[in-house]
């Protein structure tokens, strides 16, 4: 069971756009961090993909593990929050 | 063979929701065409992830790739075209409908059009698939952000890599523009372009290969290049690669759907495939401009096309 979602995205990002609208189709709510707007947080991206991209999605479940998903990848992305 | 109860049934089936897909699905789903689109990546296409595009009709300031992907997007949904975030895997012809394998189970369709565009071509280079997205990138919109007050590379010399250098000024503190031959890009980008040269932001190479991407602590730190033959190192935080594009057809490779040497899809005038019934149209089929007008043009074309065969007028090239 999903407990919460975070995303990391940027403005021009439309990758972050899609990642957004399919968890929105899924009426899942999530957090948003948007690296033009807090690019101190830019640091953490990198930390828990070990890339520098975005969207960097993060699903946190119920017992706390996490799930680090890069870019938009439906084929990991779906079974993460279903 | 006839589609069970089970699978659903289309008339339309667009696969790939880009400037080309979009259009098409604007104009069939006006005349009330059963339409169902597939989109695997981006909505929109390479166009989403485009800054800024200049030379689409109608926009005298320029429209943003993403604000343009997300009203074609919206233009098509008004008029009733349902998107499937999902991705097809195999087409097969059974007579009267075609049999789509989707990541939502087959469905079936009396007509497809394929308009599922490009991707940008890797280099091909040691260190490249190493430091992908740690380093090596092939969208500036998505990963620019990342290199603010940073040295980087772009290469390539066609308008994509000429667009996404302007762009990426906004970041980083220098740019080697890395280019095998001349640069290809329109006299407009050029010219925008020179002005960042004139200001010292970018550094043009023309006649340079890539060698190697190497790093350090797992972080990009240089190119291994030659220019005019002669061995030379960049020393760069980051890479972005846009050298051209490959055509998204390989889920139909083992379909009897011809392709030319370079794998997009061959179609007569009035762009249908040699598999009656499905069509294609924008960066997918050969002879593509790859302009997005064009794709628009074209899907507007395979629209009224797949109309006319699904009332039987269609002729035969």
């Amino acid at each position: 069971m999903v407990k919460n979602i975070t995303i990391f995205t940027t403005n021009t990002c439309a990758y972050c756009q899609m990642v957004k609208k399919y968890l929105g189709a899924k009426g899942m709510s999530y957090e948003e961090i948007n690296l033009d707007e807090f690019p101190q947080r830019q640091a953490e991206a990198i930390e828990l993909s070990g890339t520098m991209t975005v969207p960097v999605t993060v699903v946190t479940k119920q017992d706390e593990s996490k799930e680090v998903i890069i870019g938009y990848n439906l084929s990991r992305l779906a079974p993460a929050v279903a | 063979m006839e589609p069970t109860e089970d699978n659903p049934k289309h008339d339309v089936v667009v696969i790939g929701c880009g400037p080309a897909g979009l259009t098409s699905a604007i104009y069939t789903t006006r005349e009330d065409i059963d339409t169902m689109m597939f989109e695997r990546g981006v909505v929109g296409g390479l166009a989403a992830v485009t800054d800024k595009i200049d030379n689409y009709p109608g926009f005298p300031d320029g429209v943003e790739g993403l604000k343009l992907a997300d009203d074609l997007r919206k233009q098509a949904e008004r008029f009733g075209a349902k998107i499937e975030l999902g991705e097809v895997s195999a087409i097969s012809d059974e007579g009267e409908y075609k049999r789509l394998s989707t990541t939502s189970g087959d469905i079936m369709a009396k007509s497809i059009l394929i308009a599922t565009g490009s991707d940008y071509k890797k280099v091909g280079v040691p260190g490249e698939a190493e430091y992908y997205a740690r380093g090596v990138h092939y969208c500036a919109t998505c990963d620019g952000a990342f290199y603010r007050d940073k040295n980087i590379a772009v290469i390539g010399g066609g308008n994509s890599a000429v667009q996404e250098t302007i762009f990426l000024t906004r970041f980083a503190t220098h740019i080697d523009l890395l280019v095998r031959s001349t640069i290809k890009a329109s006299d407009v980008l050029q010219k925008e372009l020179d002005e960042y040269v004139q200001k010292g932001k970018v550094t043009i190479h023309l006649n340079t290969t890539i060698d190697e991407i190497k790093g350090e602590n797992n972080v990009v730190n240089k190119v291994i290049a030659k220019t005019n033959n002669e061995p030379t190192e960049f020393s760069v935080d980051g890479v972005f690669v846009f050298i051209g594009l490959i055509p998204n057809t390989q889920f139909i490779k083992n379909t009897p759907i011809k392709l030319d040497e370079l794998g997009f899809i061959l179609t007569d005038k009035y762009l249908s495939t040699n598999m009656k019934g499905v069509f294609a149209a924008g960066d997918v089929r050969s002879g593509a401009t790859m302009q997005i007008a064009s794709a628009a043009g074209e899907g507007a074309t395979a629209a009224l096309m797949l109309r006319e065969f699904l009332e039987g007028r269609l002729p035969t090239s």
